[in-house]
């Protein structure tokens, strides 16, 4: 359970976490969303004490991190996957690790197994790509067999198949009753890990609830219907509290209908229906409305920051 | 690279069991060791000291040649022969002054340092143990180097016509002060890397400290014609480390030059590496990492 009070760090006069609170419960995957810059590292660095919070205070299963006797099995911390000296090998990296904890061979060899790093482990850290970094991050969280993982852009650099495998492991360990804790910038990576997650925008948490939720939150239900009967088919859904937008001579986006309701009257009024999409609001469009304005860093030009090319370019990092 | 799905694992040591990971001082120490050896660059700086040591003592002992000024007086043999093992010790410390300042600036540059204090939050202790362990092994490593020379050099010493006490008191204290002011001027390193953390800058530092700093005060009593520069550079690491080395060396005030005794140049080193060492806690203590 990570529990975070009022917490603010500031440099200089730039705030990059400004007073935020929030609470990750044991046993769910909670994801830490927002864009770059937002400030998800520099929390998630407060809460296991590599920066001192400027306000505000951050604890661990009710404790300050640092006051844990064995912090390592409190919290297992990915958050940086370049914190490795490059001239040691991941398995020199990991025994001095745990060492300081009194773990020893056994363990080290376990969680070089559970993140599939038998081949490369007596390899200098140097050669790695950044997947097997990451692995190898992954494999220094799980050293002390911690009740919280910490896991900050865990796909970052993984190959589909890693990104795959970083999910099944985040909601294994929530099963397992941890806590999971991991931060993203890819809203569709979010929507399959996470079951509860916190929206982080220029250091402020704008939202803060189950990813059903976010999604209705701000995108409604809409529900697209194709039909060359367009015009009919409006009039007969009209009424109040029923939106209908038309962007095509054939295409309705409906709001305020359930989409078997709308088959039901399609039907009944003979009316042929080409396509019935319930667009269940993609998270990513939830998330876009929800940070558009806290979008500190726009890439590129003004162009580059339309919500669509946003979503494009999230959606393509999500699958690359 | 193959990937298994798997689970977290069944920890070896789950939690409530009486052998709970715990982190301990010692663990910290053992910690630190592992991190030693691990990286080339510390066997590497070590193999350079130990093969300096030896070069130099050969070099010496090959060279001497006594003939010009007849035999030495006791004194002077036995200085001689302590001179054989540590000659090198001026180069061996520039060695050990690189190697303290990356054993932790190292960590900053690469980013290891967030991983030791995720796993020693408390950071002192982690500053500490490395201090202990690196300090330890280059007194050791500085030892063994010293006295192998001393073994190696020994029977061609009679040759040269120096045949020293190796019993004599002074000559067994200089050989421990020699190891010693390389592990002092080692940590005095480590505690600058501490406090600069840029590998670079720390480096100039150090070394600025231990050879520039001497040769302008040098410069600056000649031209002065004053003494107080000479006095100040007494207390610099390098001529305080070098009193621990020195043959009976005994404190004296001549003509208003300061010189030490090997115990007040091990007091004033020990000095350097309190105060930069504690510097080094407080900064480390406060900073974000």
């Amino acid at each position: 359970m990570i529990e975070v009070q009022g917490l603010t760090k500031r440099y200089g006069d730039k705030t990059a976490v400004d007073g935020i609170s929030f609470t990750a419960e044991p046993g769910v995957v909670t994801g830490f969303l927002g864009p770059n810059g937002a400030g998800k590292s520099t929390t998630m660095r407060m809460i296991v004490g590599l920066d001192r919070p400027t306000a505000g205070s951050a604890t661990v299963n009710g404790k300050r991190y640092a006051d844990h006797s064995a912090p390592l099995h409190e919290v297992g911390a990915l958050l940086d996957a370049k914190a490795v000296h490059p001239g040691r090998s991941a398995l020199g990296h990991l025994l001095a690790m745990g060492a300081t904890h009194g773990i020893g061979r056994t363990r080290v060899d376990e969680v070089i197994a559970i993140t599939g790093l038998e081949s490369v482990a007596k390899k200098r850290v140097r050669g790695f790509s950044l997947g097997m970094g990451q692995r190898l991050g992954i494999a220094a969280a799980l050293l002390g067999d911690p009740a919280t993982l910490i896991l900050d852009e865990p796909v970052n650099g993984l190959d589909p198949e890693g990104v795959i495998w970083v999910r099944t492991l985040a909601r294994q360990l929530a099963a397992e009753g941890r806590t999971v804790f991991l931060s993203s910038h890819l809203m569709s990576e979010m929507a399959q890990t996470a079951d509860h997650i916190i929206v982080l925008g220029r250091g402020r948490v704008i939202a803060d609830s189950s990813v059903g939720e976010i999604i209705a939150l701000s995108s409604g239900t809409a529900v697209r219907v194709r039909t060359p009967d367009a015009d009919r088919f409006a009039s007969l859904i009209a009424a109040p509290g029923v939106t209908i937008t038309r962007s095509e001579s054939d295409l309705l986006v409906v709001n305020g209908v359930p989409a078997p309701r709308l088959g039901e009257l399609a039907s009944s009024n003979g009316v042929i229906l080409h396509e019935l999409t319930p667009a269940a609001g993609t998270l990513e469009d939830a998330y876009l409305t929800l940070t558009q304005d806290e979008v500190e860093y726009h890439a590129g030009g003004p162009g580059a920051a339309t919500p669509a090319a946003a979503t494009a370019a999230m959606t393509e990092g999500a699958t690359r | 690279m193959s990937t298994t799905i798997t689970s977290a694992g069944t920890p070896t040591d789950p939690a409530g069991s009486s052998r709970r990971a715990t982190l301990t001082f010692g663990g910290v120490l053992r910690s630190e060791w592992i991190k030693l050896r691990t990286v080339r660059s510390t066997v590497w700086c070590y193999a350079i000291i130990l093969l300096l040591t030896v070069a130099f003592g050969l070099l010496l002992t090959a060279t001497f040649n006594s003939r010009g000024i007849g035999p030495l007086p006791d004194d002077g043999q036995q200085a001689f022969a302590l001179q054989v093992t540590t000659l090198s010790i001026g180069f061996s410390q520039l060695v050990a002054s690189v190697l303290g300042v990356l054993v932790i600036s190292g960590e900053y540059g690469t980013g290891m340092i967030r991983s030791t204090f995720t796993a020693v939050p408390k950071r002192i202790p982690a500053l500490l143990a490395k201090a202990i362990v690196f300090g330890l092994i280059t007194f050791v490593v500085g030892l063994v180097s010293i006295v192998l020379t001393a073994l190696i050099t020994a029977p061609i010493l009679p040759g040269v016509g120096i045949e020293p006490d190796f019993g004599d008191s002074q000559y067994l204290l200089g050989l421990g002060g020699g190891a010693l002011s390389l592990a002092l001027v080692g940590l005095m390193s480590l505690a600058i890397g501490a406090i600069v953390r840029n590998s670079a800058a720390a480096i100039a530092t150090s070394l600025g400290l231990l050879l520039v700093v001497p040769t302008v005060l040098q410069i600056l009593a000649s031209v002065t014609q004053t003494t107080w520069g000479l006095n100040v550079a007494t207390f610099l690491p390098g001529s305080a480390s070098q009193a621990l080395y020195s043959y009976g060396a005994e404190g004296s005030v001549i003509n208003g030059v300061v010189s030490l005794s090997s115990l007040e140049g091990g007091l004033v080193m020990m000095a350097w590496v309190l105060a930069l060492t504690v510097v080094a806690a407080l900064l480390i203590k406060r900073r974000d990492v």
